[in-house]
């Protein structure tokens, strides 16, 4: 396997496993998204279909030519495999996917983490994963009751969780993760209550939890512009309150607006130490190769985006064509703009240090009127080191984001 | 023509009782339209005024009538503005005449507008010719009709005449009527001329056509001519009559009605009432000359700023031909860049918003309509206030006295209860009640102008199921406890809704105000509160409730170009927002309170 050669693109930013920002000669964090679902759940915009045929074979195949393309300029420290449902992947499939990354040396990277559906874990899968080095799996959960999961279309039951949680461990999984949802339609907060205390007590390395969101293109989302349903803000952010308190008393630090992970050893590190390196990349602007259907990647401030349609995607690699059909490149201050605009999400916020470092302006300077804007209305705070929002900002993240954000002239 | 067989005549009528038809049928009889345009005005479109009933601007029209004892007339049909808003305007017009006739409706009957136009051509001493139309509807109830006429008008009911203009019935003895009972002019005696203006329209390369009744002398091209309230003077360009078209003629004489053009650039120049005289040899003026004010003023704003020149242009071109319509420029903090527009009354208003949105297609809003008030202040000076921004602080006002009506309401009797209640919700005082017939009354009432504004017409409609109709004269001020309320966003005033309330309805309707705002302003990061009070004092209180959080939900590497351009179009959407006490509220929702 010739590995095609490759002019020195020039270094790209990344992130080191203590979040801080640094700029290396190639590319450190890599996404895939494994573009499988048994079944299309009622939230869920990101694009999935349902396995036919030989595409899985196809799809396999295209992404070993989409890896090979970029493997030149990509080193590892993180990978993530998202999707759809990547357990999906049938085990000869998968082995066939990591012995390929093995010979691109792509493999060994200090977190790998490979979503799992309740429903597809399998002891020999959760082999596979670990004999290959992936150390990370993310538990697609999202509730603890059969009704709501049922009313969500998930696949999977609740007996299915915990099965599927022992299995993991068993492989030797130190490093779990369990997706949550909440304001789910027709979820009470003693259904929360439930869920949130049955999935603390499997004592997860790591939680991510998050707020419906009703994305267009959705059933949920026509269910309630049909009115099938109301949004109530009062009880979402009730279920919140009951988050945050329940997780911190388990033991876990927020370390980002939806995000949560577990800390051991000194007590000031500027993350718990099972914090998802991967996602911290995405909100220090730090550069990242996503491959596969609908995939975004975002290179040296070049973000693409592949074919969101599996057969497209496929059929362009197999031609030896990128399936890239999105491309958008900010000017810097714009670029910045949104770095400043979602690093603030995580609780640590900005370290100025950091900032400077990935995109060469002063968030003091540039921003000194949104900052001010923001620490007058009890929505921010500015140390000598960082900018970051209050207890009370993170919960106005959006608006936060709005203010910081530089948008580009029109083209 | 002589004066003896020259005969000036309007026609009063409630809207739709056949006004228009009967004109056109007078035109055709007396040869002045022919066949196929009598066809053409019958099924003409129904326009703006036609539709509301009120033509403000029609030609005086000149016909050639020959009586059945076989002289010739010149009879000149002048318009009148079918509404009491331009009653100064209507008067004006009747003065031009020796009579009128008096159009009522066979199967409706007297009308509100019918008593308030009668009063107005009585008060010009006119020969009025009662005409009971459309008999040949099968609920004609010409006897009902001719009683009204006697109790309510007091006008003789043997002297009305049967007709059906749209049948053609009783067409020649109104025409016999008019040569017959309505005087001709009669010279004033003056020494020179005395010609009437009373109305004009712009022509792009005439200028400022006038219409004119000559009272005394005569008026040639050449002749230089003066208008005696203004003091400028002209040399006449174009003397002529309208037949309905214009034409040129070489002279107007004693009696005679038409037009003339002088090269007046503005219709601004020329006054409603005022009198042209010979420069060289003046003549006194015509009696009954007033400056036309406005009445009522509201402030007309686009609704896209981006529109505001075109709105200018707009405003100025409505005025060439509407001169009773003033405007000027005036900023709000809530609306942008608009004009302060007066209006004669409730009508207008109306027909001149309709305009600009119809004719011109503008998209404009406009802010609650204020009466001119007249505030005495404390140091004895009088000052007149149609703006609420306007009116001086309440320590140094010793009281305000606000304008009021004489309206005019007639209903089935079944309804009596409902419009005396409407009156008093009004703050009106009835002042007696006749009953027209079995089956109707009119009431006669003294209201507040500012309290008739909104919605009363309207009321009286719903209330009585559209069989109730009103009308109004305008009757002076009387002294009232007027306040200003002021809206409130966190402690700042909100221009666009302060308005001049009388004390008693200051509470509710702050109220009403508060709960309408607080449905349409977007909740904020903080409680916002929408306060309604008067000289300081609060007398609503609603809260806008705080957003909690506008976000708990993830994102990630994929979402980030899709939630930026979200987050980009909402910054982009606030920039628009009018930010009032720290409070971002969108035009939108000024425009959504103002509508209601």
């Amino acid at each position: 396997m010739a590995v095609r050669p490759c002019e020195s693109p020039g270094p790209a930013p990344a992130t080191r496993p203590d979040g801080s920002v640094t700029w290396e000669p190639q590319v450190r964090h890599l996404y895939v998204h494994v573009p499988f679902c048994a079944h299309k759940c009622e939230y869920c915009a990101f694009y999935s279909e349902v396995p036919r045929g030989d595409l899985m074979e196809r799809y396999v195949k295209a992404l070993g030519r989409e890896l090979e393309r970029v493997a030149a300029d990509l080193r590892p420290r993180t990978i993530f495999f998202g999707g759809g449902t990547p357990s999906l992947l049938p085990l000869r499939l998968w082995e066939r996917l990591l012995r390929q990354m093995d010979r691109l040396h792509l493999l060994g990277a200090a977190e790998f983490t490979i979503e799992c559906n309740p429903a597809t874990v399998s002891a020999d899968k959760a082999r596979l994963f670990r004999d290959f080095g992936v150390n990370r799996v993310s538990l697609g959960v999202q509730s603890l009751d059969e009704a709501l999961l049922e009313r969500l279309g998930r696949i999977h039951s609740r007996r299915q969780v915990f099965e599927s949680w022992e299995t993991l461990r068993a492989a030797g999984f130190e490093h779990l993760n369990l997706d949550l949802m909440f304001a789910i339609p027709g979820q009470t907060l003693a259904v929360w209550r439930a869920t949130l205390r049955e999935a603390l007590a499997l004592g997860s390395e790591h939680l991510s939890t998050y707020e419906v969101i009703y994305e267009e293109d959705t059933p949920l989302f026509a269910q309630l512009r049909a009115g099938r349903f109301e949004v109530d803000e009062d009880l979402a952010c009730a279920m919140y309150d009951e988050l945050l308190e329940a997780a911190a008393a388990a033991g876990y630090r927020q370390y980002e607006v939806a995000n949560f992970a577990r800390h051991d050893g000194p007590s000031e590190t500027p993350l718990p130490t099972h914090a998802c390196r991967h996602n911290v990349n995405y909100w220090r602007g730090g550069s990242f190769y996503g491959l596969g259907p609908s995939a975004t990647s975002y290179v040296r401030g070049v973000r693409t985006r592949n074919a969101a349609n599996t057969l497209r995607y496929c059929a362009a690699l197999e031609t030896g064509r990128r399936a890239v059909e999105f491309r958008e490149a900010l000017p810097p201050l714009a670029r910045a703009g949104e770095a400043a605009a979602f690093g603030v999400r995580m609780v640590r916020g900005w370290p100025f240090a950091d900032f400077t470092r990935l995109t060469g302006f002063d968030l003091r300077r540039e921003w000194a009127e949104d900052l001010a804007w923001l620490v007058a209305r009890g929505l921010g705070e500015i140390s000598p080191e960082a900018f970051r929002l209050t207890r009370r900002g993170l919960r106005f993240a959006d608006l936060a984001a709005e203010r910081l954000l530089r948008p580009a002239p029109p083209d | 023509m002589d004066v003896a067989h020259i005969r000036n005549f309007s026609i009063i009528a409630h809207i739709d009782h056949g006004k228009t038809t009967l004109s056109d049928r007078l035109l055709h009889r007396t040869g002045t339209i022919s066949d196929r345009e009598m066809q053409e005005q019958l099924l003409d479109s129904m326009d703006l005024e036609r539709e509301r009933g009120i033509t403000i601007k029609a030609h005086p029209v000149t016909m050639h009538y020959r009586a059945k004892h076989g002289e010739t007339y010149e009879l000149n049909l002048i318009d009148t503005p079918g509404h009491v808003d331009f009653s100064y305007e209507v008067s004006r017009s009747l003065s031009a005449c020796e009579g009128a006739l008096l159009v009522v409706d066979a199967a409706q009957g007297v009308e509100a507008q019918t008593v308030a136009n009668v009063h107005l051509a009585m008060r010009q001493n006119l020969t009025i010719i009662p005409v009971i139309n459309k008999i040949d509807l099968p609920h004609a109830n010409v006897d009902l009709v001719k009683t009204q006429l006697e109790d309510i008008l007091a006008i003789p009911a043997d002297t009305a005449i049967l007709a059906s203009a749209k049948e053609g019935i009783g067409i020649d003895e109104i025409l016999e009527a008019i040569v017959h009972r309505i005087p001709p002019p009669k010279p004033t005696g003056a020494p020179s001329l005395q010609a009437l203006c009373f109305d004009s329209y712009f022509d792009t390369y005439k200028g400022v056509v006038t219409h004119v009744r000559v009272f005394n002398g005569e008026v040639r091209p050449g002749m230089l001519v003066k208008l005696l309230h203004t003091g400028k003077t002209y040399e006449v360009k174009e003397v002529g009559s309208f037949n309905p078209k214009p034409y040129v003629r070489d002279r107007l004489e004693v009696g005679e009605t038409g037009y003339l053009t002088a090269n007046i650039k503005s219709p601004k120049e020329v006054k409603m009432g005022d009198t042209f005289t010979d420069a060289k040899h003046p003549s006194p003026a015509l009696p009954g000359f007033q400056e036309v004010h406005p009445m009522v003023f509201s402030g007309l704003y686009p609704i896209n700023t981006a529109d505001y020149e075109h709105l200018k242009a707009n405003l100025a071109k409505l005025q060439l031909n509407d001169p009773a319509f003033v405007y000027t420029p005036e900023s709000s903090v809530a609306l942008g860049f608009g004009f302060r527009c007066g209006f004669l009354g409730l009508l207008h208003l109306e027909i001149v918003q309709e305009r600009l949105r119809r004719h011109y297609g503008m998209d404009i809003i406009a802010t609650y309509p204020s009466v001119v008030y007249r505030v005495k202040l404390t140091d004895g000076t009088i000052k007149e206030v149609d703006n609420p921004a306007y009116l001086p602080e309440p320590t140094s006002i010793d009281h305000i006295e606000e304008p009021i009506v004489k309206a005019y309401i007639i209903c089935p009797n079944e309804y009596i209860g409902d419009m005396m209640a409407l009156i008093s919700e009004k703050r009106g005082v009835l002042d007696h009640t006749e009953t027209l017939d079995t089956r109707r009354v009119m009431l006669t009432a003294t209201l507040p102008l500012n309290e008739i504004l909104i919605d009363f017409h309207d009321r009286i409609k719903s209330l009585t199921h559209g069989y109730g109709s009103m009308d109004y004269e305008h009757a002076g001020y009387q002294v009232s406890d007027m306040v200003k309320l002021e809206m409130l966003v966190n402690g700042e005033p909100v221009d666009a809704f302060s308005c001049i309330v009388h004390r008693d309805k200051a509470e509710a309707r702050g109220r009403a105000l508060a709960a309408k705002l607080k449905e349409v302003i977007p909740r904020q990061q903080f409680a916002v509160a929408i306060q309604a009070a008067i000289g300081g004092k609060i007398i609503a209180r609603e809260t806008v409730s705080a957003f909690r959080k506008d976000v708990t939900a993830k994102c990630y590497g994929g979402d980030i170009t899709r939630k930026r351009k979200l987050l980009e179009k909402q910054k982009e959407g606030k920039k628009r927002m009018k930010s009032i006490g720290s409070v971002d509220i969108p035009q939108e929702a000024f425009i959504e309170v103002l509508k209601a």
